[in-house]
């Protein structure tokens, strides 16, 4: 009966490898457990092997998306950790733009390409899209592209839709940013227009080839691949490589490591946090 | 956890008093005032875990002022409404603006008791939540900062190993300049 339970989180678990990448072993059944229960009973399965089946045979990837939706950690906050933020602000944007500006040699707008990969619900492309107001007032000498990404269509939703509530809005936000880039919206905040405009979200899985995707300036990659394993964290890193300008930056979580993982990546240090270019 | 302190608000005297004598009976911290005005006065001295305040009120400041008054002094308190049954829409609108929950009138003091504990269970898990995240930031700082000292060295580490491969990788040196050159590498 063990046998059986064990096989039948392994089957699910190859599973969601297959759609997310993300990686649960047998240590992690208590976080299958808990999170697809809910879709066990709805679905009215007896195993998730049947829930697996159900979902495979499903055309509209309806049981696919809730799988991914239940399994994905959407933990973000705005200006997360703050010294990536800095960076940017301080070192990162104020060198791209002083590059790009002698490449434009006087043609406007200068272009700006920034994407949060695995965005969740879209706090970190919100504080990116902060910092470059309050950084360049005059945005409309830039074309700034700045677009986030995630795998799961509910967090996607949510990050387009803009709307958080007061849990959300506590971390990581100062009074005077809440008021200047958020307007109250029932119980809830709505970031503003204005922010909003300047950002785009679209449904990608970062593990897929990246094809016909432009050249980026900056990426940001925090957070997600510590729960992909190393096999596909490589694929990832590299992937991001070839997308990335040769002079472009890219930003991991705080306690993320690119060493042994992917060597093309040289890494920086600036205040009290690194950046990654390429060699 | 420590005992909850309570703002009831209600012109009617008889609702008020059941409430105090009450709530107080089961071990809650309970404050009371008599209209909008005077819960506003109390609201801006002194922090209440829960208000439970009577939706219409003479005096120009009702239910809904009061909440609004709690949230802005401080979001952690909570807001139960009190209606009679024709003001439901208003009950409804003042869950939008943040009120935990209402209750109809005559208030039924196990359906408040209900509504009282499942504040305290949500104000646990939220303790629990911020305690959680406050542990996790505490261990992510030190790790980062372990890790971005480890990724500075190895990187070091790997521009020393490529500087001697090239020196000992280039024949036209001399051998012995070439040890000399390496531990020159080697010590700066």
């Amino acid at each position: 009966m063990i046998k059986d339970k064990t096989d039948d989180i392994k089957e699910i678990s190859k599973y969601i490898l297959d759609i997310s990448g993300i990686n649960l072993d047998e240590s992690k059944a208590y976080l299958i457990e808990t999170r697809l229960g809910g879709l066990i009973k709805e679905y009215e399965c007896s195993s998730y092997k049947e829930l697996r089946s159900k979902a495979e045979t499903d055309s509209n990837k309806t049981i696919e998306n809730k799988i991914i939706d239940a399994i994905s950690t959407n933990e973000t906050l705005f200006f997360r950790d703050r010294e990536p933020f800095e960076v940017l602000q301080h070192k990162i944007l104020p060198d791209l733009i002083d590059r790009r500006t002698e490449k434009a040699s006087g043609l406007l707008p200068i272009p700006i390409r920034i994407w949060s990969a695995a965005c969740s619900t879209g706090q970190e492309a919100y504080s990116i899209a902060i910092v470059l107001k309050e950084l360049l007032p005059d945005l409309k000498k830039y074309n700034v592209r700045l677009f986030g990404t995630d795998i799961s269509d509910s967090a996607i939703a949510q990050a387009s839709y803009g709307t958080y509530n007061k849990f959300e809005i506590e971390r990581g936000l100062s009074k005077g940013k809440l008021e200047k880039y958020f307007i109250p919206n029932g119980g809830n905040w709505k970031i503003s227009d204005e922010i909003r405009a300047m950002v785009s979200f679209n449904k990608g899985n970062i593990l897929k080839p990246f094809a016909g995707v432009e050249k980026l300036d900056i990426i940001f990659c925090r957070n997600v691949a510590i729960y992909f394993d190393l096999e596909e964290r490589k694929k990832l890193f590299e992937n991001i490589a070839s997308v990335l300008e040769p002079d472009g930056f890219l930003i991991v979580g705080s306690t993320e490591s690119l060493t042994g993982i992917c060597p093309i990546f040289e890494p920086k240090r600036y205040l009290r946090t690194i950046y990654y270019q390429l060699k | 956890m420590k005992q909850l302190k309570i703002l009831a608000v209600d012109d009617d005297p008889f609702t008020l008093k059941m409430l105090d004598k009450k709530l107080a009976k089961e071990g809650y911290d309970i404050e009371t005032a008599s209209d909008g005005v005077e819960a506003g006065k109390l609201i801006s001295k002194k922090f209440y875990d829960i208000i439970i305040t009577d939706l219409v009120m003479p005096g120009g400041v009702d239910g809904i002022d009061v909440l609004e008054a709690a949230k802005t002094k401080n979001k952690q308190t909570e807001v139960i409404l009190l209606t009679a049954h024709a003001s439901v829409e208003n009950a409804v609108e003042a869950m939008r603006k943040g009120a935990f929950d209402y209750l109809q009138k005559p208030v039924n003091f196990y359906e408040l008791t209900l509504c009282m504990e499942k504040i305290k269970n949500y104000k646990k898990l939220l303790k629990n939540a911020q305690d959680l995240r406050e542990a996790m930031d505490v261990t992510e700082q030190n790790a980062a900062q372990t890790i971005q000292l480890l990724e500075m060295n190895v990187a070091e580490l790997n521009n020393v190993v490529s500087e001697i491969r090239q020196v000992i990788m280039n024949q036209s040196i001399d051998p012995n300049k070439c040890v000399a050159r390496v531990l020159d590498i080697v010590s700066s």
